[in-house]
C-alpha cells in the first residue's frame, strides 16, 4: 500500500512526470501517420523520423524507469467513452511491469528498425513498412500502459491490425496474403473469448480499471463466485490468440511471411509475448477462489491457472517436437518462439499457486532479447544468401559471416539455457516454479530444454559448420553494419542481463516486501534450488551431444528423419492441425453461409416475394409503375394515407 | 433565430435552383448540386458543433401551427435531442460525398441531382422532425427517388427485379407502420400527432396495455422493414447492388436509420409495455441478421452484395441495443447508427469507384490492386477493417457500448453479436481485402488509376469522422446519453421496473435455440 501512498503523493503535490507516458505512446502514432502523409516518397527522411519516434520513446521510458523504478504510477487519463454505468477511460498506468515492458518494446523495437534501414534497403515500400512498424509500437505501447480491461482490448485489436499489415507486407506473395489473413481471424477467435470475459467480469465487479479491479479481488477473493473459473478462461482466450497457445497456435509459423524485421519485433519479442504479459497484469484473476456455474460442475477442484498451465506446458512442448524437423530457419525459430511462450504460460498457471508470476515475465524479457536477436541473425542470413531460408542449403557461413555467427551462437546459448547467459537463470526459475508446483510439469520443462538445444544445436551446426550446401552460402558474405550493430548492441543483454536482479524485481511487483533469496546472482540458482539447477543444465548438455553426434559431421541430408520415419511425417506437417482446421472449421462455416445464402435466394425472396407479389397482383401493378418514373401512383397512395387519417380524426 | 429548418431548407432550395438551370448545363448543375450539398453538410456540422452537450429536452426548436382541422392538429415542428442531432450531422456529410462521386453522372443529370437532393433534404427534415405527420412525409419524400434512380440509373440485369422488390416491401413496411400510427393517433386520443405533445398526454393517460400489445408490432415491424430486420431484409443487398453510388449510399447510410430513428423516437418511449411484449421477439429476430446475415455476407462474390449484407449484419447490433432497453444499449444503438451511417456510405463509394476503373464488380476477378491504387487500398482496409470492428473507428465504440448495455439482460444475445461482429464479419471482410487488393497483379487491370487528388476528399472527410468518433466517441456520447434516458423515461417508473428485467429474459433463452439455424 505504500506505492499507492507514494503514487497518491504524486498526483497531490502536482508531479506529473508520469504524463510523460502519453509522449512514449503518442510519438510513435505522430511519426506513423507524419510519414505516411507527407512523405511516402522519401525514404530516408521516413526511416529517420521512425527511428526517432521510436529511440526517444526508449530513452523516456528509461527515464521513467529510472524515476519511478517498480512504484505504481498512474498519468492523467480522459474519458474515452463516457456512459453512465460504463465510464470507460484511457488511462496509462506504470509500474514494475509496465514500465520493464515499455523499455523492452521500445528498445528492441528500435533495434529492429535501424536493423531494418540494411535490411529493407532494396524494397519500394520503404515508407510504409517504416510507418506500419511505428504503428505497431503505438499500439503494443497501448497494451502495456493500459489501466484498464477496455483499453487493453481496443490496443490488443491495434495490435492485431498492425500484424495483419506487416505479415502481408509484400502482399502480392499469394502465401503473404492468406497468412496475413489467417494471423487476423485466428487471434479474432481468441479476442472473442477476452470481449466475452471482459464483459463478465465487468457485469460483475462493477468496474474495468485493473487497480480497482484488484482492489476489489483483495477484499474479496470470491468476487465472482461461481464465475471465476469461466472468466479467467475467457480471458485467457485472448492470450491464446495472441501468444499462440495451443489450439490456436496455427497462424504464428505462418506468420513468417512477413519480412524478417517483423518476425524479430512482433513474432518473437513482443506482440506474442502481449498474452503473457496480460495474463501478468491480470494475475489476481487466476489467484482468486476458484468456482464454476453448476453446469459446468465436473471442473469442480480444478482452478483456471490449472488449466492454463496445462494448455502452456502442452504448446511448449508440441512445439519443441515440431521444430526438430522443420528446416526453414524461420520456421524452426517460430516453433521455437512457441514453445518458449508455452513455458511461460506455463510457468504463469503454476504461479498462481503462489501468488508470484516472476517467473514468467522474467523469462519474457530474457526472451524477447534473444529471440529478437536470433531473428536477425537469421534475417541476416538470409539476406547474404540471397533469401535462402532453407538450412539444407546453407552451411559453413562461420567464418563468412563472424559476426553473424557470433552473436547467433550467442542467442542459442540464451535460447538453450546455458549459464551465465540470460536463458539459463530465467529458464531456471521456471524450472524450480514448476519443482515446487508439480513434478510433472517439471519434467516437460527440462525435456522442453533438451529439445531446444537440440534443435537449435542442429540449426547451429547445420547452418553455420561443414561446407556451403547451395550456391546462396558460397557467395554469403557478412551484412552491412546497420545489420551488425543491432546484432550485436542485442548481445549484451543476452550475455549479461544476469547481472542485474531482474528477477527480484519482479518479484516485488508480485508479492511487495517479499523477500527473496538475495545473495550472489550468477551462481545463485545452484544455491537455493539446486535439482532445478543441475536438471536444466543437464538437459542443455544431453540435447547438445545429440545433436552434435547426429550433425557434427556435417551430414547433406538430415540423418534423423530416416530414423523417425512416419513419425517425422508428422512432425514436418506439424501434426496435420492446419489441415484439420482447413478439413473442418473452415468447411463447417461455408456450409453454414451456403444454407443461409439458399434460404435467402429461395426461400425469402423466392417463395415470399414471389407469393406476396402473386397475392397482391393489383397493388403490385400499381407499384411497378412507379419503377418506370411514375410519381403519381405514389403520391395517390400517400395522399390516400393522409386522407385516411383526416377521416378517422373527424369521425 | 436559430431553427433546424435551415439544415432542411438549405438542399429542397438547391433542388429548386437545380431545377431552374437548362439540363444541358451539366458542369453548372454538378457546380451548384456540390456547393448546396457543402452548405448542407456545413449547417450540419454547425448545429452539431453548437449543440449543447449533456442537456435535456430539445434545441433549436421551431414550431409553426399548420392544419387545424376540427380534432386534427398538424404541426411543423422542428428540435434536436441526442437521437438526431448525430444523424442530421451523417446526413449532410453523407449526401454531400454522395454528390461529390456522382460526377460521372452522365445521362439526365439535372433530374439525377434534383432527386439527389430532395433525398438529403427528406432525410434532414425526418430527423428533425418531430411531429409524425411529418416525419412519415419527409421519409417518403427521400424514399420515393430511391425507386425512381434504381429504375433509371440503376445497375446491372436484375435493376428492374431489384426496383420492383424494393419498392414492395418498402411501402409495405411504410403502410403498415401508417397503419399503425393511425391506430396509435387514435387510440392516444390526444388530437395531435406532435411526439412531444404525445409524451405529456400518454404520461397523464397511458395507453391501454392490450391497445399497446396490438398497435407496437404494426409500428416497430413497419419500420423496421425499412432497416431491413430479418426476416424482411431480402430487398436491401440486391437494391444496393442495383442502386447508383449515390443511392446506394444515401439508402444504406441515412434511410436506413429513419426506421430505427421512428422505433426509438416514438415506439419505444411512447408504448413502454408494447415494447416489453415485443421487444424480445425483435431481439431473435435481430439474430437473424447478426447470424444470418453475416453467414450471407460470407458467401458473396459481388462486393455490393457483400456490402449490403454485412450492413444488415450491423442492424443487427441497433437492435440489440433497443431491446436491451438499457441507457447503455440505447446510447450505443444511436452511436451505431451514426458510426454504421458514415460506413455504409464510405463502403458503397468505395465499391462504387472501384467499378469505374475495373469494369465489374466481381471480386474474384480482381486482385493486386494495391499496386495501382495505394490510395484506394488505404481507404478500402481501413472502411473493412472499421466494418469488422476495428477499435479506433466509431463502429467499434457503437458496438462494444451495445454489448455492454445489453449484456446484463440479453447474454446469449451478446454472445452471438460478439461472434458475428469479431469473427464471421472479420472473415468476409478479409477475404474480400485478400481477393481484391492482395495477390499479384491482373494484366487484365494495367489500367486502373488511383483517386486524383481532389477525388479523394469524399473518402478523406468520412474517414476522418469514423476516427474522430471512434477515438472521442465521447464527443457522441455525451450529447446521446441524456435522450437515451428520455426514451426510457417511461420505462424506469417503479411499477415497471420490476418486471423490467424479467421479461428480456425469455428472448436470451430462446435465442440459445434459435443460434443453431
Amino acid at each position: 500500500m505504500e506505492h499507492a501512498a507514494v503514487a497518491q503523493h504524486a498526483v497531490e503535490s502536482g508531479t506529473k512526470i508520469q504524463d510523460l507516458a502519453w509522449a512514449i505512446l503518442i510519438l510513435p502514432l505522430v511519426m506513423a501517420f507524419g510519414t505516411a502523409v507527407l512523405t511516402p516518397k522519401n525514404r530516408t527522411i521516413s526511416a529517420a523520423f521512425n527511428i526517432s519516434g521510436v529511440v526517444v520513446a526508449f530513452l523516456l521510458s528509461f527515464t521513467l524507469f529510472c524515476v519511478y523504478g517498480g512504484q505504481s504510477v498512474d498519468a492523467t487519463p480522459f474519458h474515452w467513452l463516457p456512459v453512465a454505468g460504463l465510464d470507460a477511460e484511457m488511462g496509462l498506468h506504470l509500474d514494475a511491469l509496465s514500465t520493464l515492458m515499455l523499455m523492452v518494446v521500445t528498445g528492441v523495437g528500435s533495434l529492429v528498425m535501424i536493423y531494418s534501414i540494411g535490411y529493407m534497403h532494396e524494397d519500394r515500400s520503404y515508407t510504409r513498412f517504416f510507418s506500419t512498424l511505428s504503428l505497431f509500437v503505438f499500439s503494443m505501447l497501448g497494451i502495456v500502459l493500459a489501466n484498464n480491461l477496455l483499453m487493453l482490448f481496443v490496443f490488443w485489436e491495434l495490435v492485431g491490425v498492425s500484424s495483419y499489415l506487416l505479415i502481408g507486407f509484400w502482399y502480392e506473395k499469394p502465401s503473404a496474403g492468406d497468412a496475413s489473413k489467417k494471423a487476423f481471424l485466428t487471434n479474432r477467435i481468441g479476442d472473442f473469448g477476452f470481449m466475452l470475459g471482459i464483459l463478465a467480469i465487468w457485469s460483475l465487479a462493477g468496474t474495468l480499471d485493473i487497480a480497482d479491479l484488484k482492489a476489489k479481488f483483495v477484499a474479496n477473493p470470491a468476487l465472482l463466485g461461481p464465475w471465476a473459473g469461466l472468466a479467467g478462461l475467457l480471458i485467457f482466450m485472448g492470450a491464446m490468440g495472441k501468444s499462440a497457445q495451443f489450439p490456436l497456435h496455427v497462424w504464428l509459423p505462418d506468420a513468417m511471411e512477413g519480412p524478417t524485421p517483423v518476425s524479430a519485433l512482433i513474432h518473437a519479442a513482443t506482440m506474442v509475448a502481449a498474452g503473457v504479459y496480460m495474463l501478468c497484469r491480470v494475475f489476481f484473476l487466476y489467484t482468486a477462489t476458484p468456482g464454476w456455474p453448476a453446469a459446468l460442475g465436473f471442473l469442480d477442484g480444478i482452478s483456471a491457472a490449472s488449466i492454463i498451465s496445462c494448455i502452456g506446458g502442452f504448446t511448449a512442448l508440441f512445439a519443441a517436437v515440431i521444430a526438430v524437423q522443420q528446416d526453414d530457419i524461420k520456421r524452426i525459430l517460430a516453433y521455437s518462439t512457441l514453445s518458449q511462450l508455452g513455458l511461460m504460460v506455463m510457468a504463469v498457471g503454476l504461479g498462481a499457486k503462489t501468488g508470484d508470476a516472476s517467473a514468467s515475465m522474467y523469462h519474457l524479457v530474457t526472451h524477447a532479447g534473444f529471440k529478437a536477436m536470433l531473428f536477425l541473425g537469421a534475417g541476416s542470413v538470409i539476406h547474404a544468401c540471397h533469401h535462402e531460408q532453407d538450412i539444407w542449403k546453407m552451411g559453413g557461413l562461420r567464418s563468412k559471416m563472424p559476426k553473424t555467427f557470433w552473436t547467433f551462437a550467442l542467442g542459442t546459448a540464451a535460447l538453450a539455457g546455458l549459464p551465465p547467459f540470460s536463458g539459463f537463470y530465467s529458464k531456471d526459475e521456471i524450472l524450480a516454479v514448476a519443482l515446487e508446483a508439480n513434478p510433472i510439469f517439471f519434467g516437460v520443462g527440462v525435456l522442453v530444454t533438451v529439445l531446444t538445444t537440440f534443435y537449435m544445436s542442429r540449426l547451429v551446426l547445420v547452418a553455420f559448420f561443414g561446407k556451403p550446401r547451395g550456391e546462396g552460402a558460397d557467395h554469403a558474405h557478412e551484412s552491412p553494419s546497420s545489420m551488425t550493430l543491432p546484432l550485436l548492441v542485442l548481445a549484451v543483454p543476452s550475455a549479461f542481463i544476469a547481472w542485474l536482479p531482474l528477477g527480484e524485481f519482479l518479484s516485488g511487483h508480485f508479492k511487495p516486501g517479499h523477500a527473496t533469496h538475495g545473495g550472489d546472482i550468477l551462481f545463485g540458482p545452484f544455491n537455493h534450488n539446486p535439482i532445478a539447477a543441475v536438471f536444466g543444465l543437464g538437459a542443455v548438455l544431453f540435447g547438445f551431444s545429440l545433436a552434435y553426434s547426429l550433425y557434427g559431421k556435417a551430414p547433406a541430408q538430415d540423418p534423423l528423419s530416416a530414423k523417425l520415419g512416419l513419425l517425422s511425417q508428422a512432425m514436418r506437417n506439424r501434426f496435420y492441425i492446419d489441415e484439420i482446421y482447413d478439413g473442418i472449421v473452415v468447411p463447417l462455416h461455408n456450409l453454414l453461409s451456403q444454407i443461409a445464402d439458399a434460404i435467402d435466394r429461395w426461400l425469402i425472396a423466392g417463395i415470399a416475394v414471389r407469393g406476396l407479389s402473386g397475392v397482391v397482383e393489383i397493388a403490385g401493378r400499381a407499384l411497378r409503375l412507379v419503377q418506370t418514373g411514375s410519381i403519381q401512383t405514389y403520391a395517390f397512395l400517400f395522399t390516400a394515407g393522409v386522407l385516411l387519417i383526416v377521416l378517422l380524426a373527424l369521425k | 433565430m436559430d431553427s433546424l429548418t435551415s439544415v432542411i431548407l438549405t438542399p429542397v432550395f438547391t433542388a429548386v435552383l437545380l431545377l431552374l438551370i437548362p439540363g444541358n448545363f451539366r458542369v453548372v448543375l454538378r457546380l451548384a448540386a456540390i456547393l448546396g450539398s457543402a452548405c448542407t453538410a456545413w449547417t450540419a456540422v454547425s448545429f452539431f458543433s453548437r449543440f449543447h452537450a449533456g442537456q435535456e429536452g430539445l434545441q433549436f426548436e421551431s414550431l409553426i401551427p399548420w392544419v387545424t382541422v376540427g380534432p386534427l392538429n398538424l404541426a411543423y415542428h422542428v428540435g434536436a435531442d441526442g437521437l438526431n442531432i448525430g444523424l442530421i450531422l451523417v446526413t449532410g456529410l453523407v449526401g454531400f460525398a454522395a454528390v461529390l462521386v456522382s460526377w460521372n453522372i452522365e445521362r439526365h443529370v439535372k433530374l439525377f441531382y434534383v432527386l439527389l437532393m430532395s433525398m438529403i433534404a427528406g432525410a434532414m427534415g425526418a430527423f428533425a422532425s418531430l411531429d409524425l405527420f411529418f416525419f412519415y412525409f419527409f421519409n417518403e419524400l427521400a424514399l420515393v427517388p430511391t425507386f425512381i434512380m434504381i429504375g433509371v440509373w440503376g445497375r446491372g440485369e436484375d435493376r428492374n427485379w431489384a426496383a420492383f422488390k424494393i419498392t414492395l416491401y418498402l411501402t409495405l413496411g411504410a403502410l403498415t407502420a401508417l397503419v399503425g400510427l393511425i391506430a396509435f393517433y387514435v387510440a392516444a386520443g390526444a388530437n395531435s400527432l406532435d411526439v412531444i405533445v404525445l409524451k405529456a398526454h400518454l404520461a397523464a393517460h397511458p395507453l391501454s396495455v392490450s391497445a399497446q400489445t396490438w398497435i407496437f408490432p404494426l409500428v416497430v415491424f413497419g419500420f423496421a422493414t425499412l432497416v431491413g430486420l430479418f426476416p424482411f431484409h431480402s430487398w436491401a443487398p440486391i437494391g444496393y447492388a442495383a442502386a447508383p453510388t449515390a443511392t446506394a449510399m444515401m439508402h444504406a447510410g441515412i434511410l436506413k436509420k429513419a426506421g430505427l430513428y421512428a422505433i426509438l423516437r416514438m415506439a419505444v418511449p411512447l408504448m413502454p409495455d408494447g415494447a416489453h411484449r415485443w421487444l424480445p421477439v425483435v431481439a431473435v429476430l435481430a439474430v437473424g441478421n447478426l447470424l444470418h446475415c453475416a453467414w450471407v455476407a460470407l458467401r458473396q462474390k459481388d462486393m455490393n452484395l457483400l456490402i449490403g449484407n454485412s450492413s444488415l449484419a450491423h442492424m443487427g447490433f441497433a437492435f440489440l441495443g433497443i431491446a436491451s432497453l438499457t441507457v447503455i444499449g440505447i446510447t450505443g444503438t444511436v452511436l451505431v447508427m451514426v458510426a454504421h451511417a458514415l460506413l455504409a456510405g464510405l463502403s458503397f463509394a468505395l465499391s462504387g469507384y472501384l467499378e469505374t476503373q475495373t469494369g465489374t464488380v466481381d471480386m474474384t476477378r480482381m486482385g493486386g490492386l494495391l499496386r495501382k491504387m495505394p490510395f484506394y487500398g488505404s481507404a478500402l482496409v481501413m472502411g473493412f477493417m472499421a466494418s469488422c470492428g476495428l477499435p479506433g473507428f466509431a463502429n467499434f465504440a457503437g458496438e462494444a457500448t451495445v454489448l455492454f448495455g445489453s449484456w446484463k439482460s440479453l447474454p446469449w444475445l451478446v454472445i452471438i453479436a460478439a461472434w458475428s461482429g469479431l469473427i464471421i464479419g472479420a472473415v468476409a471482410m478479409l477475404r474480400a481485402l485478400r481477393a481484391v487488393l492482395q495477390g499479384p497483379e491482373k494484366p487484365e487491370f494495367s489500367r486502373v488509376a488511383d483517386l486524383g487528388y481532389w477525388r479523394r476528399l469524399p473518402f478523406v472527410m468520412l474517414l476522418s469522422a469514423m476516427v474522430l468518433f471512434g477515438v472521442a466517441p465521447g464527443i457522441l456520447t455525451s450529447r446521446i446519453e441524456p435522450a437515451a434516458k428520455a426514451v426510457l423515461s417511461a420505462h424506469l417508473t417503479p411499477s415497471q421496473a420490476h418486471q423490467a428485467p424479467a421479461v428480456p429474459a425469455a428472448p436470451a433463452a430462446s435465442a440459445s435455440g434459435h443460434s443453431g439455424h
